[in-house]
């Protein structure tokens, strides 16, 4: 029988740490509650029994791999393969020292949509977490007065945003993948959907702009699970020139986010990260998308396809489009 | 009409040193007339522009943009122009998605040699930019968004009255706080 | 105090009644984000939401905005001058439908904002009494919550005006301050079947609440043992230093002051904002030392803060409530409650003084 990408997770890892071909593998654990995950760094192979594949590996592990100096084997989807081909590009990984351990996905579920739809309802625990893009998950729980439930939803109804419109949900230049491959797209078309705003007028469009980060609240998780975002100094904490107040003010809160955007752009793989992390639910693809969708048509770049290729921004084609140029 | 009209923009032009801050100064010297709405900034390359300067400038209440260098080919430092021109088509197209409008923010290519063409650029971006009237997005106010208990203003005189100077406070002083008064 | 009782279709004229003196807010569903819960204005005819876990975001941004205006002042040829403000319209808050364990949340921060004399936040105080509580009693904790374990519950008084407990279709009613009692005052008063019936509920509430935390070695450990723990070097791996923890818990309350002035510098503002320990800017030095600078440092301060110099400040308080937000909303599931068991399980300390 075929292994689970669980079950195959946890042996490529163990065979890595016991080989002694990787210092750590680093990957994610059951969460402490239901539709969560961690990741997590593990450093001897009987750590690797805990590794765990769910629908609920939101984050991006490459932000974790960035940095380390050691041997370090990552466990990838296509998204996440994608940000570490561009880190290798960038430096932050010598790719001798990272080894892929690539995993074919069915897509991320958001798990804000999950609880919605059992609104009120205290979720104990996932029952059902299938492998197959149109499964079927089952979460159920108790109530105080101990009355149990179980639903079931499926699975394409809460699926995370960007994971509709995934457009490589394979592996990209993996040292092994784990599991069969699965169809390399998720069905719907990023560009039919990365710039909602665009059929309104300018008013309208600051309008939209301004109701989608108006709830703010400036703790950064965006860029913090990013892993383009690994500056030392961010332009948000630098003091002098100060780029962007502190404050909660409109023009302090969207600066942030229109900077924090562009300096992603060209590189972004739509791991959607950002908005699975963010406690307030806020739409940041609103932005990277749009910018995305510009740098395919642009300059016809796709960010983290390998690790050689330079992000659009930082090379030029005498011939590039400069339509705004008088 | 009339108020449009009497109402002067505030623009903030980065012209590239080897190019454009040259054509503005040969503009100058050649008596050719041009509306005096914007203040110049040099900048050593269009590849120095970063969005952070475009937003800093919106954010402290420039009423429109101006980013002009050599045309493509002639950078002086060889591809800073052809780097900056990436970068600025896609702020753009950004900025016009969220909502800021078409007018404010102009990039153009005016080498030293060619005064005219500033001249006319110089003319067709204040234009834009009045024609818009003041900008009011990404700027930041520190009187607006008061929180409450305290009230919100437009001015701070309308809702604040003078406390009596502290006795002892120190005085602004230009060795000790930056000159900057606080 | 005497119990009230209060039908839940007489609601509206109760709340009618309180929107005389106060703006009405209640927990409601966000129209953006799909199962968000956030603060709001009940407006009139509308009725709150008895059927929820709890807000994302404590309601302490009513007492101690995220960014707040401290004063304002103008620079002259003659001086400075410090502005002040016109008198407002004293306008009273009135927080429906509360969870203990945010009225907890607000009354540990008395604590701290107003300490004694000396640390007396005008600021705080004015907001903390306009602002009253009416509690809604939990009868269907999260599993992500162990109020009962960090000296609150889910029928937690503490901090409110009153507490509501609901029995289905009515509520019952217990004024906990003489606030709490005007505002409840004409309305009939409950028998004792029912404060019996509130009772019975809390009883079955806090024995469905199963023990998660360990506490008891932590307060006899040292704080040194409990610093040098192995474990944070673990635990860190994980964190990605953002601030969601801090922002939704109902007890952080760091902040930071910056001065803000217009482009000439003739006028300006003085802002209080929240800052966040997670976050390296928050230690650094003018001098460009930064004592936390380590991110390991750094994640290891919020628990410390929280589990071990508060209680060894404070007479064995915590500095959480068990609300279980930063469980539910932590991007990467780092859970407070393990946390907290790993401070409290012995383990071979690192030697002391260890470069951190």
């Amino acid at each position: 029988m075929m292994k689970t990408r669980t079950e195959a997770i946890r042996a490529a890892a163990r065979t890595l740490l016991e080989e002694g071909r990787v210092d750590a593998v680093i990957g994610y654990v059951q969460g402490t509650i239901p539709l969560r995950a961690q990741p997590f760094v593990a450093y001897t192979p009987e750590e690797c029994d805990r590794f765990i594949w769910s629908s609920f590996c939101g984050g991006n592990l490459a932000s974790i791999a960035s940095g380390r100096t050691d041997r370090v084997a990552v466990v990838a989807q296509g998204c996440v393969s994608r940000n570490l081909n561009g880190l290798v590009h960038e430096n932050r990984i010598q790719r001798e020292n990272l080894y892929i351990i690539g995993v074919p996905c069915i897509g991320m579920l958001d798990q804000r949509k999950v609880e919605a739809k059992l609104f009120g309802r205290n979720i104990e625990f996932l029952k059902r977490d299938p492998e197959e893009d149109l499964g079927e998950i089952v979460v159920g729980g108790c109530n105080a007065m101990g009355e149990c439930y179980e639903e079931v939803i499926k699975r394409r109804d809460v699926k995370r945003d960007n994971c509709y419109t995934c457009m490589h949900r394979n592996p990209v230049g993996a040292d092994t993948v784990v599991v069969e491959p699965v169809s390399e797209t998720a069905g719907g078309d990023i560009n039919a959907v990365a710039t909602p705003w665009m059929r309104f007028d300018a008013d309208r469009r600051w309008e939209e702009f301004a109701k989608n980060f108006e709830d703010c609240i400036r703790c950064y998780a965006c860029r913090d699970v990013c892993p383009l975002c690994y500056c030392t100094t961010c332009f948000v904490d630098e003091s002098n020139p100060q780029w962007c107040g502190k404050t909660q003010d409109s023009a302090d809160v969207q600066t942030f986010h229109i900077l924090r955007a562009f300096h992603c752009a060209g590189r972004c793989t739509d791991c959607g990260a950002c908005e699975s992390a963010c406690p307030q639910g806020i739409k940041m693809r609103r932005l990277t998308s749009m910018l995305e969708k510009d740098v395919r048509t642009l300059w016809g770049h796709e960010p983290g396809m390998d690790s050689t290729t330079k992000p659009p921004l930082s090379t030029y084609r005498p011939d590039d489009p400069e339509d705004h140029f008088k | 009409m009339k108020e449009i009209e009497l109402y002067e923009p505030r623009i903030v032009a980065f012209f590239c040193h080897w190019c454009s801050y040259g054509a503005a100064d040969l503009a100058g010297v050649s008596r050719m007339e041009y509306p005096a709405s914007f203040r110049a900034v040099r900048i050593p390359c269009t590849g120095r522009m970063s969005p952070k300067f475009i937003l800093h400038a919106l954010r402290q209440g420039a009423d429109g943009i101006w980013v002009s260098g050599c045309h493509p080919g002639d950078c002086h430092y060889g591809t800073g122009n052809y780097h900056s021109r990436r970068r600025l088509e896609l702020l753009k197209n950004m900025l016009d998605y969220i909502g800021i409008e078409e007018g404010r923010i102009h990039f153009s290519w005016i080498s030293s040699a060619e005064a005219e063409k500033f001249q006319q650029m110089a003319i067709r971006v204040v234009e834009a930019v009045r024609g818009l009237g003041p900008n009011t997005r990404l700027v930041k106010s520190v009187c607006s968004n008061c929180i409450p208990p305290v009230p919100t203003c437009d001015t701070m005189h309308e809702c604040y009255e003078p406390l009596e100077e502290i006795p002892g406070a120190p005085r602004p002083n230009g060795s000790c706080c930056g000159g900057n008064g606080l | 105090m005497q119990h009230r009782i209060l039908s839940k279709d007489s609601l509206a004229a109760f709340l009618e009644g309180l929107r005389k003196e106060h703006v009405v807010y209640a927990p409601k569903r966000d129209k953006k984000v799909p199962n968000k819960m956030v603060w709001k204005i009940l407006e009139p005819g509308e009725s709150p939401l008895f059927e929820f876990a709890n807000t994302d975001m404590s309601p302490k941004d009513f007492v101690f905005p995220q960014s707040e205006c401290l004063m304002r002042f103008r620079t002259g040829e003659d001086g400075t001058s410090v502005l002040k403000p016109i008198e407002p319209e004293p306008r009273k808050t009135l927080l429906f439908n509360v969870r203990p364990c945010d009225g907890k949340g607000l009354s540990f921060m008395d604590m701290i904002f107003c300490q004694d004399e000396q640390t007396n936040d005008v600021y705080w105080r004015d907001k903390r009494e306009r602002t009253l509580m009416v509690g809604l009693a939990c009868n269907n904790p999260c599993p992500s919550c162990f109020c009962h374990e960090a000296n609150c519950g889910p029928h937690s008084e503490t901090g409110l005006d009153v507490l509501m407990t609901d029995l289905g279709t009515r509520l019952l009613l217990k004024p906990l301050t003489d606030r709490g009692a005007t505002l409840v005052d004409g309305l009939p008063e409950a028998a004792p079947g029912d404060v019996d019936r509130a009772e019975e509920l809390k009883g079955t509430v806090e024995a469905s609440m199963k023990p998660v935390i360990r506490t008891e070695h932590l307060e006899a450990r040292s704080l040194m043992d409990a610093y040098n723990l192995p474990y944070w070097d673990r635990v860190c791996e994980a964190c990605i230093n953002c601030g969601t923890c801090t922002f939704v818990c109902p007890t952080c309350h760091c902040f930071d002051i910056q001065d803000e002035t217009t482009p000439d510098g003739e006028e300006g503002r003085r802002v209080r904002n929240w800052d966040f320990c997670m976050s390296p800017l928050f230690t650094l030095h003018t001098s460009g030392h930064n004592p936390r600078g380590k991110k390991m440092a750094r994640v290891r301060q919020r628990f410390m803060h929280k589990y071990k110099y508060i209680p060894m400040k404070r007479n064995g308080e915590v500095g959480c409530v068990g609300c279980g937000r930063c469980v539910r909303l932590c991007p990467v599931n780092i859970d407070i409650r393990d946390v907290i068991n790993a401070m409290n399980a012995p383990a071979e300390a690192k030697p002391e003084g260890q470069e951190v």
